[in-house]
């Protein structure tokens, strides 16, 4: 190590002010991008044309979201992550009241659910917001820990989860509810939570689930969607018409597809909510294997890039963030994916930068942008690298 | 950093639900694909939605006015028909649908593979049992119910029910419309939608590889929409339709009587005489052609259709060869019959020639079709002018040149004079219901159910059939407006100035009171509105014999009953010796009269006094601004703003302030003079319901009703509740408070007793027109208005909008009717007869309903 010749020093200084992209990453978040468009234009067209409206209507619609989600995490990356955290509690506390206002009468309900905000001219979901918020909360609160972990802490961390997850399991969002135990263990153990402490979360979890159960503050519906995956096929107009078509559409697929637009099962209006939820078996459908095999991969290298800038970040905030963010896109992918294929119930996730969606989509490039934010401005000195890398 | 090993096991673990993805979709997409295919196969299911029927119309007493008749349609599922077997199956379905087989194959392969064609709509139970049947035989087709709309009523309540359509971009915009729905594009059926449409059902079909339906998996049935009862009386609706057509057509002899006057007057003149001879001529051959026509085919078909048939005038008569096609006004006599024709579309062949309607009655004669390069261009002769024009000009400011082919020509004519349409309300003043409403020209909603061919659009549509003028209708409401300034001045003391005769000078002071010259030429919309008289007379005029006591001199009235001298005319003199005279209606006045009198006799020069005095007065030292006080009296009655009324397209109205003068200044929209701010003669035009004053036939009822009511202004409505299939209320759209004005009780009594005077005095305007009314007729009140309308070309002067407003029973009131004639002239003679038939149908029965017969020629 040669620090103090001339050469060295000149190039470690102009190399602290490159911000040098994650190319790779790059790579792949605009390739799920642009799949997606694909995607949901092959399965809207048909039956847009059919009810007799502009057939890239909801292409355009999507495409303006994909550009202000560019737009988004262009501008994040750029932005250095300690710089938020002396707002990430207004962040948070702002979070909460959007999700107290969405059960409010200014919310308003899409089949059935209380989802949506209207704000001016601009709708959007606060339960996909209140993700953000909070893993930066998480963020904050335990890059402060202590090692090991004291007991107070993970406390405190759990009732900082607790909160938006009870608020949002009255809209009812079983799904978003589940990605924040999960985002919250992931960040805690990551954090230094000691082995026993971890058992003792997902014991508190596991009885909880059951506990709400018990108390009937879940609804039917939910218990039927969540257990009729598991049943073998008997009623195929019951709860999981959808997810069955689904599991065929893409089992139809193949190893290669049918092609674009010769989907019968997506094409045809057997699978519902095709481009936002069940956008990935429009995929399986008409790219067979190879094509959901490459998205999984190509999901697998935002995650494993996204993991690389936790392990490279200069601090624990920017790395608890990262840790967040790989958390929030896993856990999106596995349970719609899984959705789709029945290997997980019916929860509503959307596939992150694929599924339909302006709030999703932005959210999600916000939250890439944090964690390629941190990669940006990962300290050059092998020495001050952590040896994971 | 330690701790990168936590990070390592967290990347193992998603790692390892990454990998288990790819397990998955591994067997289900490679190792299972067989199995699935199979399946999918197996289990094509197929989604087809019935259609929700539409709520129905009820009107108050539960007679059906819209409801929805049940029938079979055949529609194809393309998805389920194999390219290969479309030739047989079009074949065989050509059959027993009575359509030919290439049609209904080009219909296949036209549409996408998704599609859903229906065939048939209105399938025999035979036929869809034959399907049924012969499952086999028909892959892919389905029976499914669809409700068809419909209307007994005919034409009943056409403008307040509206029709049914495709829905525009906008309307799919709203949750749950698609684009193979019908919704509702005017009225009821628009405003309601949401209401009526109901939601769609599915029926599930399980089809196999073979593609035949194997099974119905199930069906989600639809659920219906609302019905909803309306406040409209049937009985009084058509009485009221049937009496506005009669009225138009009065309204047009008498015009035609007119122009025959005026012509007549012209001496010598061997025009008139020829056109007088050449007319009777006419009439006769048209007759005679007419019996012929229908003694040929004795099925006259009703409604649009037969009125779309051209009518050929008999080539024997002198000016005949053209073509007219379809006089647009369903029901009343066609041109070439003596009578104007306010819009005319008229085919004339290379040298042949038609009569077109207008006060002097032309003939247009085609010389000749050219041909220059791509372009036809058709050489006319009106009476010996030419014109050479092709497709989508206009000439001879009354004629559009809608097609030119080889050898003839199309216009469109405008007879800017002949009256147009005729608007009539009842409304229920208790509680702001709307007991009947219609507008003639008018339709029938069923058109639109099997769709309107062009011509029928276009012939409808150029005359504005489909709107509802009730609501739409913006016109200048005349001297009926007189009641507002009348209640102003029985509640604020307001009255004239005791005047000896009429002249005033006008000094320093009030030059701003009085209008400069061009006021009387102030454009409005679709021709100049003018004061009710205002004359310009330049400085030649001869001075005034008496001397002129300035206002300063006059003592006002003090009440109601103290006597006006109404001379007739009021002369401003201004300071460079011009003056200008407003006159009444009536040249000679009317002698000495109270408020009472002037409104019965309708006499202006009072109400211009009282607006005078309201002008001079209008800021006073005690720093009392009563700049608005006529606006603010109008506006409470709720004139100058949408009534809020359930029916779509609602028009405002206006009442002209100061402020609505500079802006429309400002903005040159051409509406109002461009030169001078807003005095004291814009006022005098406004008091009486001229200049810039704009009401909708609805807002007049509504504010009469809320005058009469003493002072309760409704929310008018159409729809009383909404029930649903079993009958049962679900909703109401309850009658509701716009405001409550602070009104004497003696102003409610005195007018309800002025207003029985109009029509039962000696001196009412409207006394002519109630002769022979039977019993009750003292029970009856009302008002008149004409509105005074100029049309700036060389052949006419005036246009008038007849007005009547009437009220029964009079000293407890329960129906307000308000009748307008556009281009109607006078409300006396008009406006006042169609009233009194729904008057005397409302009191004393159908029965004792008489012919329609012209009133006296009043204000």
């Amino acid at each position: 190590m040669s620090i103090t010749t001339e050469r060295s020093q000149i190039s470690l200084l102009r190399r602290d002010r490159k911000l040098r992209p994650d190319w790779l990453l790059l790579i792949a978040y605009t390739a799920l991008s642009a799949l997606g468009l694909l995607m949901i234009y092959t399965a809207s067209a048909p039956r847009l044309e059919a009810i007799g409206v502009s057939p890239t209507r909801e292409l355009e619609q999507q495409a303006a979201f994909v550009l202000i989600g560019f737009m988004a995490f262009g501008v994040v990356s750029l932005i250095k992550v300690v710089t938020i955290r002396p707002w990430v509690s207004a962040i948070y506390l702002g979070s909460i009241v959007t999700l107290v206002l969405v059960l409010s009468p200014l919310g308003s309900s899409v089949k059935g659910a209380q989802r949506w905000m209207q704000l001016g001219p601009i709708r959007f979901q606060p339960s996909e917001i209140a993700k953000l918020a909070v893993i930066l909360a998480l963020a904050a609160l335990l890059s402060a820990a202590a090692r090991p972990m004291r007991w107070d802490r993970v406390a405190r961390a759990v009732v900082l989860v607790a909160v938006p997850s009870v608020l949002i399991f009255r809209q009812p969002d079983l799904g978003t509810m589940l990605t924040f135990g999960f985002i919250a263990g992931v960040m805690i153990f990551v954090a230094g939570a000691t082995w026993r402490q971890m058992a003792a979360l997902i014991v508190a979890g596991l009885v909880g689930t059951v506990a709400l159960f018990q108390v009937g503050a879940i609804q039917e519906y939910q218990i039927t969607r969540l257990t009729a995956f598991l049943d073998p096929v008997t009623d195929v107009l019951g709860a999981q018409y959808n997810q069955f078509q689904s599991q065929v559409a893409i089992g139809t697929g193949g190893l290669f597809g049918k092609g674009l637009f010769n989907g019968t099962q997506t094409n045809l209006r057997f699978v519902p909510e095709q481009s936002s939820d069940f956008i990935f078996t429009a995929v399986g459908e008409q790219l067979g294997f190879a094509g959901s095999f490459i998205v999984l991969v190509l999901f697998g290298i935002i995650i494993w890039r996204v993991l690389v800038s936790a392990a490279n970040a200069s601090g624990r905030f920017g790395q608890l963030i990262s840790t967040g963010v790989a958390a929030l896109l896993a856990f999106h992918v596995f349970v719609n994916v899984g959705m789709t294929v029945r290997l997980m119930p019916v929860t509503g996730l959307p596939l992150p930068f694929m599924s339909s969606g302006g709030t999703v989509f932005v959210m999600m490039s916000i939250a890439l942008g944090l964690a390629h934010s941190t990669w940006m401005r990962r300290p050059t000195l092998p020495m001050e690298r952590s040896a994971a890398s | 950093m330690t701790g990168t090993w936590r990070i390592a096991v967290v990347g193992v673990v998603l790692a390892v639900m990454l990998g288990a993805l790819g397990l998955r979709l591994w067997t289900i997409q490679v190792t299972e694909t067989d199995e699935y295919t199979a399946e999918a196969e197996r289990n094509l299911i197929r989604v087809v939605p019935t259609p929700a029927p539409r709520g129905d119309i009820l009107d108050r007493n539960g007679e059906l006015l819209a409801g929805t008749k049940a029938s079979l349609a055949a529609v194809v599922d393309m998805a389920l028909v194999d390219d290969d077997f479309q030739e047989g199956l079009a074949q065989r379905l050509s059959a027993f649908l009575n359509q030919p087989a290439s049609e209904i194959l080009e219909r296949f392969e036209n549409a996408n593979s998704g599609a859903q064609i229906i065939l048939a709509e209105d399938l025999t139970e035979r036929q869809a049992l034959i399907i049924f049947e012969h499952r086999e035989d028909f892959p892919g087709v389905a029976v499914i119910p669809q409700p068809i709309r419909d209307y007994p009523g005919g034409d009943l309540a056409a403008q307040v029910l509206g029709y049914i359509g495709k829905p525009s971009e906008a309307d799919l915009e709203r949750p749950g419309v698609k684009g193979t729905d019908v919704v509702g594009k005017a009225g009821i059926e628009r405003f309601y939608d949401d209401r009526l449409r109901g939601v769609e059902g599915v029926i599930k079909y399980q089809v196999d590889a073979g593609r035949s339906v194997l099974q119905r998996l199930g069906e989600q049935e639809s659920a219906p929409g609302d019905n909803l009862v309306l406040t409209i009386d049937s009985g009084i609706q058509a009485q009221l339709q049937d009496s506005l057509e009669a009225g138009l057509g009065l309204a047009r002899e008498l015009e035609m009587a007119e122009r025959r006057e005026a012509l007549e007057e012209e001496n010598g003149d061997i025009r008139s005489r020829l056109f007088l001879a050449r007319e009777a001529a006419q009439l006769e051959a048209t007759r005679a052609a007419l019996e012929a026509e229908a003694a040929a085919e004795n099925s006259a078909e009703e409604g649009i259709a037969a009125d779309e048939d051209s009518v050929a005038v008999d080539t024997a008569v002198e000016i005949d060869e053209g073509k007219v096609l379809g006089s647009l006004y369903p029901g009343l006599p066609i041109d070439g019959e003596g009578v104007c024709v306010p819009v005319q579309r008229v085919e004339v062949g290379v040298a042949s020639r038609t009569l077109l309607s207008g006060i002097k009655e032309r003939t247009m004669r085609l010389e000749a079709v050219v041909q220059d390069r791509s372009r036809r261009i058709a050489v006319v002769d009106i009476d010996g002018e030419r014109f050479e024009v092709e497709e989508g000009d206009s000439f001879a400011t009354t004629l559009r040149v809608i097609a030119v082919t080889d050898d003839d020509i199309v216009v469109s004519h405008t007879d800017k004079w002949c009256p147009v349409r005729a608007v009539g309300v009842v409304e229920d003043p208790n509680d702001g219901s709307i007991i009947a409403m219609a507008s003639y020209p008018s339709f029938e909603p069923a058109a639109f159910v099997s769709g309107l061919t062009q011509t029928e659009w276009e012939s409808l549509g150029t005359i504005n059939a489909f709107t509802n003028f009730a609501v739409q209708g913006q016109y200048a409401p005349a001297s009926t407006f007189k009641t507002v300034s009348y209640v102003l001045a029985m509640e604020e003391g307001v009255y004239p100035l005791d005047r000896p005769v009429g002249d005033r000078i006008l000094g320093d002071e009030h030059t701003e009171a009085a209008p400069p010259g061009e006021e009387g030429g102030a454009e409005e919309e679709g021709g100049a509105e003018e004061g009710g008289g205002a004359e310009e007379e330049g400085g030649a005029e001869e001075e005034p014999v008496q001397p002129i006591p300035s206002d300063s001199e006059l003592k006002p009235l003090t009440s109601d009953t103290d006597l006006y001298n109404c001379t007739g005319s009021l002369r401003f003199q201004f300071n460079d010796g011009s003056s200008q005279v407003y006159r009444d209606w009536k040249r000679n006045g009317h002698g000495p009269l109270d408020l009472h009198g002037a409104l019965q006799a309708s006499c202006d020069l009072y109400f211009w006094e009282i607006s005078l005095r309201i002008w001079n007065e209008r800021s006073d030292e005690t720093g009392i601004n009563n700049e608005d006080l006529w606006q603010e009296w109008a506006r409470s009655f709720g004139f100058g703003t949408e009534s809020g009324i359930d029916l779509p397209f609602e028009k405002p109205g206006l009442i002209p302030d100061r402020q609505w003068f500079r802006d429309e200044q400002r903005k040159d929209t051409g509406r109002v003079r461009s030169t001078g701010p807003w005095v004291g003669g814009d006022l005098m035009n406004a008091i009486v319901g001229q200049g810039a004053v704009l009401v909708t036939p609805l807002q007049l009822a509504n504010g009469f009703s809320a005058m009469l009511n003493g002072g309760t202004l409704w929310t008018p409505r159409v729809v009383s509740e909404m029930v649903d299939q079993g009958g049962n209320v679900v909703d109401e759209n309850p009658k509701s408070v716009i405001q409550t004005i602070d009104m004497d009780p003696a102003t409610v009594r005195t007018l309800r007793r002025d207003m029985q005077q109009v029509v039962n005095g000696p001196i009412g305007t409207s006394r002519a027109a109630f002769i022979g009314f039977g019993p009750n007729v003292s029970t009856v009140g009302g008002k008149t208005g004409t509105a005074e309308i100029i049309k700036a070309t060389e052949d006419v002067q005036e246009v008038d909008t007849a007005w009547f407003v009437g009220v029964a029973p009079v000293l407890s009131p329960d129906y307000v009717v308000t009748v307008v004639v556009e281009r109607g002239g006078s409300g006396g003679r008009v406006a006042a007869p169609v009233a009194r038939q729904v008057l005397q149908y409302i009191l004393n029965g159908e029965r004792a309903v008489t012919s329609l017969e012209a009133g006296a020629d009043t204000d």
